[in-house]
């Protein structure tokens, strides 16, 4: 009896804090979502500025998701299959741009692409100023997000059986075949969910995007900008718009890979 | 036929030392001993799984010491068969044939004409997670053989069956072994190859 309502009790205190927690989530959302009119929504959703800008997040963040994964999916392998010294000090390298200030993150992208760099050299060489372009939008967004595509994959790599990709050895494929047709195939829904978490965070960052490219300007920073400029009923329905965007494409490819998965 | 030249190895706390093995062609040999004591080590090195480290390994007079496993003429059926789960019998058996650029009818010929003689025809388009352990086992062998291995390695082929499908394995084996291909058997179980072998070798000890 005792024991029956202590069990009562603590479910009670855990449903009451999960509440608070969802409500601590859902609460800001809702109430920017109830703050907004429809017809300032739909003015918003015709105003090219704004549009402009969801399309360049949305494209410069798929686009850079796609070439980082050429890089990424093979370093995600190493990670998974090999044992060598200092893999623990390269884990390392791999998670700095999830803990490192993003502004700060910025500011290491800007010096790795400022005229003074290298690359900036040589660019300017080509005639482009790579600060202020949509590829330091690019690189901005894929510094900070790539983690999140590394560490899925890794993980989805290590769980597929190292037995099958023997196997696959044994009757006759190289190793490249075996990574295309053994590993890649077993490890896709994590490198799914790696690509949609890469994309997600590369488009709405902000703090890292804003130090390199105030313009072309990506949504995060238009709402800044506005938000700035004329105070918060200008930026409300462009975050609302935007957080809409963000939620249907967020859906869109779970669906698919969900879909795919079944398949 | 194979011969293998002390072969030594090291993985952990294990090591195999000088370890040499002579089969003739047709030759059915079971490698017995308990577990920990390097069989399935010795299996993945004639395979090339594992880079030897010294000694060597000859197959019809050939050095194969270094050469990659997707280059010798070796055929390993797993202990937990290793069908890939994301694809079909068909495409599980099809798999060796597709990689080596065979065409598209003749891949289904052999498919169909092994899945017949290893009666395995009516799962052809199952998933391999459907299939008991016996039929797993059949479509391992049936994917290990379409590419006419001249020595067939099995790592503890019964171990994941029962009474009843081991009898039938056992049958299987034998008529494999009929057709003159030449095995080395691992097991832990000494009655598993008491009508099938020719030869057994106790690990540690010389061959019988």
């Amino acid at each position: 009896m005792q024991y029956s309502k202590n069990y009562t009790f603590i479910r009670l205190i855990f449903l009451f804090l999960s509440g608070l927690m969802l409500l601590f989530i859902v609460a800001p959302l809702l109430g920017l979502f109830f703050s907004t009119s429809l017809p300032g929504l739909f003015e918003t959703f015709r105003d090219s500025e704004v549009t402009n800008s969801i399309g360049l997040s949305l494209g410069i963040s798929a686009l850079f998701t796609l070439l980082a994964g050429v890089f990424a999916l093979p370093l995600a392998y190493i990670m998974a299959r090999r044992e060598f010294r200092g893999k623990a000090f390269i884990q390392g390298l791999i998670d700095i741009p999830i803990v490192l200030p993003h502004s700060a993150a910025g500011i290491a992208v800007l010096g790795f692409i400022s005229r003074d760099s290298a690359l900036g050299k040589f660019a300017d060489i080509l005639g482009f100023n790579l600060v202020g372009s949509p590829f330091a939008i690019g690189i901005a967004m894929a510094f900070v997000s790539v983690p999140f595509l590394i560490n899925a994959a890794r993980d989805g790599f290590q769980a597929v059986p190292e037995r099958l990709e023997q196997a696959a050895r044994s009757l006759g494929a190289s190793p490249f075949k075996v990574f295309r047709q053994i590993s890649l195939p077993l490890a896709k829904p994590s490198i799914i969910t790696g690509l949609v978490m890469m994309f997600a965070r590369g488009m709405s960052e902000f703090g890292a995007v804003v130090i390199v490219a105030y313009h072309p300007m990506t949504t995060p920073v238009l709402i800044f900008d506005r938000f700035n400029s004329y105070g918060l009923d200008y930026a409300r329905p462009v975050a609302v718009l935007f957080i809409i965007i963000c939620i249907l494409v967020f859906i869109s490819l779970r669906l698919l890979a969900r879909k795919r998965k079944g398949t | 036929m194979l011969s293998c030249r002390k072969l030594s190895y090291t993985v952990g706390d294990f090591t195999l030392r000088d370890f040499s093995l002579e089969l003739n062609r047709g030759d059915y040999c079971a490698l017995l001993g308990p577990s920990g004591s390097g069989k399935t080590v010795i299996l993945e090195l004639i395979a090339g799984l594992r880079p030897l480290k010294k000694g060597s390994v000859f197959i019809e007079g050939k050095d194969y010491t270094r050469t990659p496993p997707q280059h010798r003429p070796v055929g390993l059926l797993f202990q937990d068969y290793a069908l890939f789960p994301h694809m079909s019998v068909y495409e599980n058996i099809a798999y060796p044939l597709k990689i080596r650029g065979i065409d598209k009818v003749e891949i289904r010929e052999t498919v169909h004409t092994f899945a017949e003689d290893l009666d395995i025809s009516r799962h052809l388009n199952r998933m391999p997670d459907t299939l008991s352990g016996g039929e797993k086992q059949r479509v391992a062998l049936a994917r290990t053989l379409v590419i006419h291995p001249l020595l067939l390695l099995l790592d503890e082929p019964m171990s994941a069956l029962d009474a009843p499908l081991r009898e039938s394995s056992v049958a299987l084996l034998k008529n494999l072994s009929a057709k003159g291909i030449t095995i080395l058997h691992v097991t832990h179980d000494p009655s598993e190859v008491d009508s099938l072998a020719n030869r057994r070798i106790h690990l540690g000890n010389s061959s019988k």
